[in-house]
Parts: structure tokens; sequence; C-alpha cells
């Protein structure tokens, strides 16, 4: 398989993650709102979404709802804990996450969640898509969620924040 | 979503990020407290309340989550890693992701800090290769680190052919507990 049409644009030698790297995620995000407010945390997130995530948004850009179907089965496969449902259609593709990682990693371990945690899936979500002319809308959180990603073009209204939950443990 | 698969990648990023933010005094401050601080509060618990045996059941747990080829040793005095195959710096490796300038420098960063709040020094080098060795002792031992073989045997990652990698640095710790107190040499 030739390396554009991999789904993940890294790779590595075990097959899942270490679930206690939620908590430096959780953590360098309470971190960076202290420091620069949520207004700063989300010029994190895009900057993460546009800048690192970068391979990502050009296999995007190049193989369309079908390449971002394909990252989101391999992402998921590769986190542990993850219950996620991959559906796509000619539009949309659609994750349906019934049981959050992090957060259900975070929970377990009793570690303060930074309530906006569930912000990111969005704004590090619409960096990424946007080069590639989709938008993402994200509903629920705080443990489960819909993520749609679909063409820019068929969505008038920007995405409403109150519809993603406060995380909480 | 942020995953924990490729964690090591999206971690070494932010770092050049916070850099770019607030100089390198802002990645030290997030290494001290969102790293050791936050994340892993859990090892500093085991370690000020055991000690040696909490260092071996930290790291004998998190290495081998991550995938780590490792090897530890210890005395009633002294705790060794040497770290054969860093899963964090060999992820970076393998798929060629270097933003921030050392990367190695962030296990210092937040183990340092730990360390000294528990009343530990550490001798420690690494290759910038995915290898590295270290020793963590009592601050009033004035103890010099092992010879070569000593502690570890033919585990010591110093025995390998290519610890000292062409053209490689080395960085280079003595009693540290800060990121920045380190020497840099060529490694030939």
């Amino acid at each position: 398989m030739p390396s554009s049409a991999k789904p993940l644009p890294y790779t590595d030698t075990k097959l899942v993650g270490a679930a206690d790297f939620y908590y430096a995620i959780n953590a360098t995000f309470r971190f960076v709102l202290k420091k620069s407010g949520i207004e700063g945390l989300r010029r994190y997130w895009t900057d993460l979404g546009a800048g690192y995530f970068a391979p990502v948004m050009v296999r995007w850009r190049t193989g369309g709802l079908p390449a971002v179907a394909a990252y989101w089965r391999a992402f998921f496969a590769a986190e542990p804990g993850a219950e996620v449902e991959v559906h796509q259609s000619s539009d949309v593709v659609t994750l349906d996450v019934k049981v959050c990682p992090a957060i259900k990693h975070l929970r377990a371990h009793g570690r303060e969640i930074v309530p906006c945690f569930c912000q990111h899936c969005y704004f590090v979500g619409e960096a990424m898509v946007a080069p590639a002319g989709l938008t993402v809308r994200v509903e629920g959180g705080n443990g489960s969620c819909r993520q749609t990603f679909l063409r820019h073009h068929i969505v008038s209204a920007p995405q409403d924040l109150a519809l993603i939950k406060e995380a909480a443990c | 979503m942020l995953g924990c698969y490729d964690f090591c990648g999206h971690y070494e990023w932010t770092f050049e990020w916070l850099r770019q933010q607030g100089g390198e005094s802002l990645v030290r401050e997030y290494w001290d407290e969102a790293i050791h601080r936050d994340s892993q509060r859990h090892a500093a618990a085991l370690i000020a309340a055991k000690g040696i045996a909490g260092m071996k059941e930290y790291w004998g747990h998190t290495l081998a989550d991550e995938g780590a080829g490792y090897y530890c040793a210890a005395t009633s005095a002294t705790f060794r890693i040497d770290m054969h195959e860093c899963p964090s710096k060999g992820f970076l490796l393998r798929n060629v992701l270097r933003r921030y300038h050392d990367y190695c420098d962030h296990c210092m960063g937040w183990i340092g800090p730990l360390l000294k709040q528990c009343g530990w020094v550490v001798d420690h080098e690494h290759n910038h290769c995915g290898q590295c060795w270290w020793e963590l002792r009592r601050a009033d031992d004035p103890t010099p680190p092992s010879e070569s073989g000593k502690m570890s045997g033919t585990h010591d990652v110093r025995q390998r052919a290519d610890w000292l990698p062409p053209h490689g640095t080395m960085d280079v710790y003595e009693r540290a507990n800060n990121p920045d107190d380190k020497t840099t040499r060529k490694a030939d």
C-alpha cells in the first residue's frame, strides 16, 4: 500500500496507545487554559489541527469523505477502550462515539476533567477538514457524542458550542 | 479527537507551540506544572511514598504500557534504567517528526523536579537516538554513577555499539534536577 493510501499518516510498533497519555492531554488543556484563557486554548487546538495534522488533511483533501471515514476507523481502532461506529454515505461521515476512550479513562482514574475538554474535537477537527472543503459538527460529549463530517456548502449554520456538553468526572 | 496512539507526535508539536508563545521558560513551566504536577502526579505519589519500590512500580508499568525496550536494575540505594528503545523518541524518529529542538529534554523537564521534591538527584545521558540511561540516588548520597556494566551487566546501554552515534550529540546530566543543567558534547 503506498504511504498516501494509509489511513493514518504515522506508524508505530504497538497496536494501541497507552491510555495514561490521556492524563497528559487533559493536563495540557488545563495548562493552556490557565495561561491563555479559552481563546488561547481554542487557538492551540486550531493551530494543532492545521499544523500537526496537516498530513491527515492532505489525505482528506485528495481522498474526500472515504478517506475521512478510513482515518477515523483506523484512529479509533488504536485508542484503548473506544467504542465508535463510523458510518459513511455519499455526503456525510458520522462518528457515533458510544464510549469516548479519553473521558472513560480520565473518569475511571478520578482525574478532574477540563470542562471544555470535548470542544477540542470541534476545533481540532474543523481545522483539519476546512482545507478539504468539509466541515464538522459535534453534538453531545462528556463520554459519548456524535460527530458529523460533511461538505461545507450544505451547512448553513455554524457549530453551536452549546450543543457540546461540558465534561465532568 | 486527540489520541493516545500518536500522543508523542502532538506532545512534541506542543513543545514548539509553547516555545513560540512564551519562550523556553514556558516550555519548562509546562513540563513541571502540567506533566509533573498534573498528568504524572501518580508517579510523584508513588515515589514520594515508596522510594525505589515506587520507582519500580511506576516505571515497570508505564514503560511496559508504552512498549519500551528497557532494563531496570536497583540496589537499596540506587535505581537505574537502561533505555534501549525509547518508545517516545522512537515514534518521532520512525515518523520523521521534529519540530522542537530537543525532545529528549522533556524527561528531565518533569522527572527532574519530581525527584527533587522527593529528595533525589539524577545522573543521566541520552544520545538523541532513542537510547539513554538514568541513575537515581538520594540527594545526600555522594556516590558517582556506576561504571559501565556494573549495575545492569550486558543490559547496560553504554555497551551498545551504537551508543555513541557518528556526528551525534550526547547530553550529560550529573546529579541534576533541571532540564537545562546539562553539558552537550559531540559523540565522536
